[in-house]
Parts: C-alpha cells; sequence; structure tokens
C-alpha cells in the first residue's frame, strides 16, 4: 500500500517535469534540474523532519524558527571564519537538537498536543531569534557563512545534492532496516499496541523530535550556505512546505505508513510546479492559486482516507 | 458533560489571570487605572481575532482544524477595503464570500475525505492567492458611518457584536446542530450509526468558519480602516492558540467557543502585558509561547488533579 504511493509520488514527479518539459522547452534539461534539485534539497532536508514526526501522527509547526535560529547561530558563530565552520556547525545542529528534544519531552511527557508545543516552541524560538540578536543588527549579525560551505553548490554536481542522497539514505536504512524503524512504524499505526508489546512509545517520540529539530537546522545551515547570509524569516516558507511534501510524498497524515523516497519526489514536485509557474511568468497570485490546486488535485488521487460505511 | 464545565473554566481561569495581570501591570507603569479609552481599544483590536477563534473552535470541535482562515480573512479584507466604500451592499457579498469558501473546505474534507488539515493548507494557498488577485498592493478604506456602527472609536458599539456572537454560539449548541457537532467530535463512527449526517454537519462547520473568517475581516478593516491581501496570515496560529488557551479539546467534543473567545481576549491582553511592562518587543512571541504551553500546562494538570480526587 505505502509503496505503491511512493511509486505515485514519483509519477506526479515525472508527469509535471513531462507537462513542463512540453510547455517550455529546456525545463527538463539537466542545468535547470540541478537548479530545482538543489533548492528542492532544502524542502527535502526540513520534509525528513517533518516525515518522522508525521510517521507517528505528530507534527512539527517549530521548524521556521528552529530553522531560522541555527541559521544565525551558524553566521555568528562562525564569523564567516573557515577555522570556525565546524564548530559552528556543531553549535547550529545542536541548538536545533536541544529544542526537538523540548518539543518530544513537552508531547511525550508533559502530554501536550503536538501542535501546541511546536506552536508555543516556534514562538519561543522566534522570541529568542529576534531578541538575542537585536532584530538581526547585532555586530556578528553580518556576518557571512565560511567559504568551505558556501561550495556546497558550485560544480556541476554540487555536493549538496549528495549530502541530500546522504540524507536519503539515512532516512531510508533508519526507517526500513533497523529496529527502531519498525518502532516508529509500529507508534504510527497504533501507540497503544506497540506500548504493550515492549515499545517504549515515549522514547521513540522524543528521538523523532529531536530528529526533526536537527533536520530543520540542517536545512538553515544549508540555506544560509546558499544565500551566504541569513535573514529574519528565511525559515517561514517551509513550514507549510515541508507539511505539504510529506502528504504529496505519499505519507499519511494519520501516521504509520510512508517512506523517505516518497517525500524526495514530493519535495521535488512542489519546486517543479513552482519553478515551471515562474519560467511561464504566471503572477504570484496565479502561483499560489495553482500550487494549491496541485496540491489539492494530488491528494485526490492519492491521499484520500477511507470511505466509512 | 463535568468534563466540558471543567475545560472551559480554565479558559475563564487564564483569562481572568492574564486581566489581573494586565491590571497590575498597568497601574504601576502608569500609576492610574486603565481608562474606558484603553478598554475601548482592546475590545476592538481582540474582534477580528474573536471571530476567526469562534469558527476555528467550531472546526476543532468536530476534531478538524482550518488552516485556510488565513487566506479567507485575508481575501474577505482584500475584498471589503476595495468595495464597501462604494456600497455598504457589498457587505453582504463578503459574507457570502467567506461562507462560500468554508463551504468549499466543508466539501472537500466531508465528502472528499481529503484530512482536514490538508485540505485547508490547500485552500489556503488558494484564499491567498485570490486575496492578491483582488489587491495586489495594501490600501483600500472603508466608509466612516461602517466604522461608527462596527468600531466605534468613542463608544463601545463592539460590545453589541461580541454579546451577539455569544448568544449566537449559546443558541447554536442548543439546537440539533450544535448537539451533533458534538456528537461528531467525541467519536464519529457512533454518531453516524445512531443516524447523524456527519458529512452535511460537518459541510456546515467549515461554512460556519468561512462566515466567521469573513465577519472577522469586515472588522479588521473597520478597525484599521485599510485593507492587506496577507492581513489574514497571523490568525492562522493566534486562533488555533485561542482555542488552546480557550480550553478546546484537539481531539474534538469537549470544549466551547466560549472559552476560545477567552482565549482570543486573554492572547491580546499578554500583548498589552508585555507592552506595559517594557519588554523589548522582539521578545513579544517567546512570551506568547510559553503562554501557550504554560496555559495547556495548567488545564493538563488541573485535569489530573480532579482524576486523582475523584478516585480518592
Amino acid at each position: 500500500m505505502s509503496t505503491r504511493r511512493v511509486l505515485y509520488a514519483l509519477g506526479g514527479t515525472v508527469a509535471v517535469l513531462l507537462v513542463g518539459a512540453i510547455l517550455h522547452p529546456g525545463f527538463a534539461s539537466w542545468s535547470s534540474l540541478r537548479v530545482m534539485l538543489v533548492v528542492a534539497s532544502f524542502t527535502g532536508f526540513v520534509a525528513a523532519g517533518q516525515m518522522l514526526v508525521v510517521l507517528v501522527g505528530g507534527i512539527d509547526l517549530s521548524i521556521p524558527w528552529v530553522l531560522n535560529g541555527a541559521a544565525i547561530v551558524l553566521t555568528t558563530s562562525s564569523l564567516g571564519q573557515t577555522s570556525r565552520a565546524p564548530l559552528a556547525i556543531v553549535l547550529a545542529l545542536g541548538v536545533g537538537a536541544l529544542v526537538g528534544l523540548g518539543n518530544g519531552l513537552g508531547v511525550a511527557w508533559l502530554g501536550v498536543p503536538a501542535v501546541v508545543m511546536t506552536l508555543g516552541m516556534n514562538g519561543v524560538m522566534q522570541g529568542l531569534t529576534l531578541g538575542l540578536s537585536k532584530g538581526l543588527t547585532c555586530a556578528s549579525c553580518g556576518s557571512y557563512a565560511p567559504e568551505p560551505l558556501r561550495g556546497l553548490f558550485d560544480g556541476a554536481l554540487p555536493a549538496q545534492l549528495f549530502l541530500w542522497a546522504g540524507v536519503g539514505l539515512f532516512m531510508t536504512v533508519l526507517l526500513t532496516l533497523t529496529t527502531f524503524g519498525r518502532r516508529v512504524y509500529a507508534v504510527g499505526v497504533n501507540p497503544r499496541a506497540a506500548f504493550l508489546s515492549g515499545v517504549g512509545v515515549r522514547g521513540v517520540t522524543v528521538a523523532l523530535y529531536t530528529l526533526s529539530g536537527v533536520f530543520a537546522a540542517l536545512a538553515g545551515i544549508a540555506l544560509v550556505a546558499y544565500g551566504g547570509q541569513p535573514s529574519l524569516g528565511l525559515g517561514d516558507p517551509y513550514l507549510f512546505e515541508s507539511i505539504a511534501a510529506v502528504v504529496v510524498g505519499g505519507v499519511s497524515i494519520l501516521g504509520g505508513r510512508g517512506h523517505y523516497l516518497g517525500v524526495i519526489a514530493g519535495s521535488l514536485t512542489l519546486v517543479a510546479v513552482t519553478t515551471f509557474l515562474q519560467a511561464q511568468r504566471v503572477p504570484e497570485y496565479g502561483r499560489l492559486m495553482i500550487y494549491g490546486l496541485v496540491i489539492l488535485a494530488i491528494l485526490f488521487a492519492y491521499g484520500r482516507e477511507k470511505a466509512h460505511d | 458533560m463535568r468534563e466540558a464545565l471543567r475545560r472551559v473554566s480554565i479558559g475563564y481561569l487564564v483569562l481572568a489571570a492574564t486581566a489581573v495581570a494586565y491590571l497590575v501591570v498597568y497601574t504601576s507603569r502608569l500609576g492610574r487605572f486603565p481608562t474606558s479609552f484603553d478598554y475601548l481599544s482592546i475590545l476592538n483590536t481582540t474582534l477580528p481575532l474573536v471571530f476567526v477563534a469562534i469558527g476555528q473552535s467550531l472546526v476543532v470541535l468536530t476534531g478538524g482544524i482550518d488552516l485556510s482562515v488565513g487566506g479567507m480573512v485575508s481575501v474577505c479584507v482584500a475584498v471589503t477595503a476595495t468595495t464597501v466604500s462604494s456600497s455598504v451592499f457589498w457587505l453582504v457579498v463578503v459574507l457570502a464570500l467567506g461562507t462560500a469558501c468554508g463551504a468549499l473546505n466543508g466539501l472537500i474534507v466531508a465528502y472528499g475525505r481529503i484530512a482536514p488539515i490538508l485540505t485547508t493548507l490547500a485552500t489556503l494557498s488558494i484564499f491567498t492567492g485570490l486575496a492578491l488577485r483582488v489587491m495586489p498592493v495594501p490600501g483600500g478604506s472603508i466608509p466612516q458611518e461602517v466604522r461608527l456602527v462596527l468600531t466605534n472609536p468613542a463608544t463601545p458599539t463592539g460590545l453589541i457584536w461580541l454579546g451577539l456572537a455569544v448568544v449566537g454560539w449559546l443558541v447554536l449548541r442548543r439546537t440539533r446542530f450544535g448537539m451533533r457537532v458534538y456528537a461528531i467530535g467525541s467519536d464519529e463512527a457512533s454518531a453516524r450509526a445512531v443516524g447523524v449526517p456527519a458529512a452535511a454537519v460537518k459541510l456546515k462547520v467549515y461554512a460556519l468558519s468561512g462566515l466567521c473568517s469573513a465577519l472577522a475581516a469586515v472588522f479588521y478593516v473597520s478597525t484599521t480602516t485599510s485593507g492587506d491581501a496577507n492581513a489574514g496570515n497571523p490568525f492562522i496560529l493566534t486562533s488555533i492558540a485561542s482555542v488552546v488557551v480557550g480550553g478546546v479539546a484537539f481531539a474534538g467534543g469537549r470544549g466551547s467557543a466560549l472559552g476560545a473567545v477567552a482565549g482570543a481576549v486573554a492572547l491580546t491582553l499578554v500583548i498589552d502585558i508585555l507592552f506595559f511592562s517594557g519588554i523589548d518587543p522582539l521578545y513579544q512571541s517567546l512570551f506568547q509561547g510559553l503562554f501557550l504551553v504554560v496555559a495547556v500546562l495548567l488545564g493538563t494538570v488541573a485535569a489530573l488533579a480532579a482524576r486523582r480526587r475523584r478516585q480518592a
């Protein structure tokens, strides 16, 4: 069932690329495809984290400001110097892990609904990011990302794509080949049954939210490496985009079903649609409306719930 | 039923606590009590959120969620700000438009069987696009007469509308429709089994949420005297926060729109408290986030305590 959905998701991507290539020659050329893949990789990173929590029936609304906070931590702690880059990367990922851990503890141990916990955490991170960076006017806030990071996007086959492939491999191995992965699906299908068969539901949940924070931070690092400098509101588009990518990728929003391969396809589909509409010079209002309609069409194709009768 | 009463009372407790905090902070900061002007400005700035929160709470009561309130408010704000100054008749069109947008959500959720969060995520994008089409740049206006009736800056006409909304809810929840909303939220399968037309009820609930968003948009334009195609965005998260602070259960079936109204007012008061206590506005969302989580934790703790007492 969920393998079929992965095929649907891949089919959707191919269909969008084909339609684009027919209507706009050069759309599916390697140079254009490379740009799309790079842009889709950012969505792919956040969607990896979002997918993990969605698999257990949760949701992570704290992604935007975890991403933004990590991006600013990276530049303010590295100050653009290559020698400081490793430490800065560890710090930025650590911030993501810490916030994710907080989300997980709140959801699993305090019993706060995921929507509330992560929404509140998003506010907390937004306030901390804005306050500590004084609205991004602090002395070190104008720093650039270290040079090696910016090299992620150079060349005919950018290193960023290998990084995304690595994330894909990690997600696939984690979810399909490890005991932990089996437990994730077990919790997603039926938390109570999983608990009764000895799965540490709380531990799994905390681990997944922590990973989601790490992936949001990773996306922040990649985005700041891509753009050079962080900005405020950098992560805002990725809140709904991550959910859309997960669902277009064939992951059930109710939890328990889905593969990261589908999410890769979903991320690429969304970016391809946006890129195509931009190439066609569709004005912003039209892009928004068509984007919504495409998501709806995909949902009607393979995102419907079972009939009640 | 007792459970429902308890959950609602959490919302009122939070509101009472924030109101006291507001009075204390205001008085100690300015050395005098808030004037009627202060109360009036709180009332007028809260009204849009109050309406969105009522709509959101209806949807949450059925176990759903409406992310598209942002888009519906935006598109209605755009239409209100561009048309109403030519003829007040357009207000009716705005309300019909909001209801139609909501009904579209309802159709897709109830008959298309697509999860509410996904449906409204997609329509959010569509409605926001529509708002941008109607109003590419911020601007527009609202006739002075409309302003005087809806959010009069001198007399509390807003109280009348707030009262009407409250009475409307009190009547609604006692109707057959209101009972069905709770029935679906508590256990949809059982509700269907006893003959509740779940799809039709959901359609109406989402349509009502759209109507509430349209009302919010009208009051928004009336308070701010202009429109913006992105005006609705902040309402997505604040309406969810209001519902949560107001003690409506996310699983559905428990809570009340009045709790959400209390939650909306409390959230607005928190911003004023932060302002008067001289906290750097950059930290504002930090405290709002903490407030949200703490309010929910209080509810959980109270529920645990109540259960312990019953067991003892």
